[in-house]
């Protein structure tokens, strides 16, 4: 799985829909399983699913309805039924589209996406308005696919979805590339961070921010080395690091950095 | 036909929607005293009737049922499908088509029986208008659906067609009461053609001119969905 990241309006979206074969790159080439998306629409579409940001289904069709037009508009649907268990929908079949709600009308899309059983799949926000147990189900159901060898694009504002799924991943800011790599390598360009409340007017043996909490934020390359030097003061001079919090920079944090120093 | 998926649920939708289905299937009837009363001999009723359905069951439903897809997203979901653009408005377009298609035969079979019109001598001109003429107004609902930006919209938005359909092609009144000036550049309309050549299943009249205009007319509307139509809602 490869993640597209960025920032609101960084031009995710638009980048995808190149890749999709919806409009055609104003420079350069987009190679989809070899294929044009574009030009060679009818060799690729076949092997791929797009569950797009915001797609539509007719309100007045049910379920089963809206599934069944869209198989029968492909080369070689999986069963209707099937599509609709993997995203735990086949209890909503008979249901008009109009009167499900925002998470179901999401896996429904999902659901259509995996119908053609693509190669290549599109995810363009796929959990976006999903409770939690239904992301986490539709995050196995992402996990099982993969582990069939099915390739996912996946554009998505969580970032944690994107740690937890992605092989690989870009960050976008304003239509640019700004980070690429594993989840590991665009991570650990950035700093950890330890913080802690200090009892008062005490000198640290470390540079700190200091929130007006009192709370103070110590950031390191060496997270083990450094933790480990602040946690040998403290015992030698007893003293008592309260709501000690050490952690790795996440995704997150990544994000945010760069979000801000693009800007 | 992978189009014809999309054709089924269309129709199951048209069945479902109470004024596409009052528009389609009862405003003709309610408007056939009033062709009845410009020319209450067979052809020229039949002929109207047949162009009333293209004009309220393609025409106008189309203009709708255009809008509404778009508005719903429905447009966009089906174009990253493996449906191609043109097949995209195909299916959407055929329940409108095979309604409109079975009014019209109906309406023939009907109006003929009663009024006891002959059968048509030159059939294929019969088949070209109705072929023409549905062709046209799929295309020209296509394009009128890029202008509309809600269904409701598309009361008023299709309202120039069908005023200068209805006024100008001779349904509700005939052409010759008008100036000869005016009648002659009311020809060029999209419906005028297709009654010219309905017409000509029947009795002698002018068949290339209308030929002509209404091919023009095809080649126009293909120009302006390609230019304008639109797949995503406006923004």
């Amino acid at each position: 799985m490869f993640a597209l990241l960025g920032t609101n309006g960084a031009g995710k979206t638009s980048t995808v829909e190149v890749v999709e074969g919806l409009s055609r790159p104003a420079e350069g080439s987009v190679r989809v399983l070899g294929h044009d998306p574009f030009a060679e629409r009818k060799l690729v579409r076949p092997r791929m699913g797009v569950m797009l940001q915001e797609g539509g289904f007719p309100p007045d069709l049910t379920v089963s309805e809206a599934a069944r037009m869209w198989a029968g508009t492909l080369t070689s649907p999986r069963p209707v039924d099937e599509a609709l268990s993997l995203v735990d929908l086949a209890h909503r079949a008979a249901v008009r589209v109009k009167q499900l709600s925002g998470g179901e009308r999401r896996r429904l899309d999902l659901a259509l996406a995996l119908l053609g059983k693509p190669e290549v799949l599109f995810l363009d926000e796929p959990t976006t308005g999903l409770d939690p147990e239904s992301r986490r189900n539709t995050w196995e159901l992402i996990r099982a696919l993969l582990r069939e060898g099915v390739t996912v694009l996946l554009t998505t504002h969580y970032l944690e979805e994107a740690q937890a799924l992605a092989d690989r991943l870009a960050i976008m800011h304003r239509g640019r590339i700004v980070a690429q790599g594993t989840v590991s390598e665009v991570v650990d360009a950035y700093p950890s961070r330890i913080s802690f409340v200090p009892p008062e007017g005490i000198a640290l043996p470390v540079v700190a921010e200091v929130e007006s909490s009192g709370r103070v934020t110590v950031r390191t390359n060496e997270l083990q080395s450094t933790l480990h030097g602040l946690l040998v003061w403290a015992q030698h001079n007893n003293v008592e690091l309260s709501g000690l919090d050490a952690r790795s920079a996440s995704l997150e944090e990544a994000f945010l950095a760069i979000a801000e120093e693009a800007a | 036909m992978k189009a014809v998926a999309v054709g089924q649920a269309e129709l199951k939708l048209f069945w479902r929607n109470r004024t596409a289905l009052f528009n389609s299937l009862l405003l003709p009837l309610l408007l056939a005293p009033v062709l009845y009363s410009v020319d209450a001999d067979g052809v020229p009723l039949v002929v109207g009737l047949i162009g009333f359905a293209l004009l309220m069951a393609v025409y106008y439903n189309l203009v709708t049922t255009f809008v509404a897809r778009r508005e719903e997203l429905v447009l966009k979901r089906l174009r990253v499908g493996e449906l191609t653009d043109p097949e995209i408005l195909a299916g959407a377009a055929l329940p409108s088509v095979v309604v409109a298609l079975g009014q019209m035969v109906l309406y023939t079979v009907v109006v003929g029986v009663i009024t006891g019109v002959a059968l048509p001598t030159r059939p294929w001109f019969l088949l070209l208008g109705v072929l023409g003429g549905v062709a046209v107004f799929v295309l020209l609902a296509a394009a009128s659906s890029a202008f509309t930006r809600t269904v409701e919209m598309a009361q008023v938005t299709s309202l120039p067609v069908l005023m200068a359909c209805m006024l100008g092609s001779g349904l509700i009144f005939p052409l010759s009461v008008l100036p000869e000036v005016l009648a002659s550049v009311l020809e060029y309309l999209p419906l005028t053609p297709v009654l010219e050549l309905l017409r000509a299943g029947w009795v002698d009249g002018p068949v290339l001119k209308p030929l002509i205009v209404l091919a023009v007319w095809i080649v126009l509307g293909t120009y302006a969905v390609q230019r304008w139509f639109r797949w995503d809602p406006r923004r």
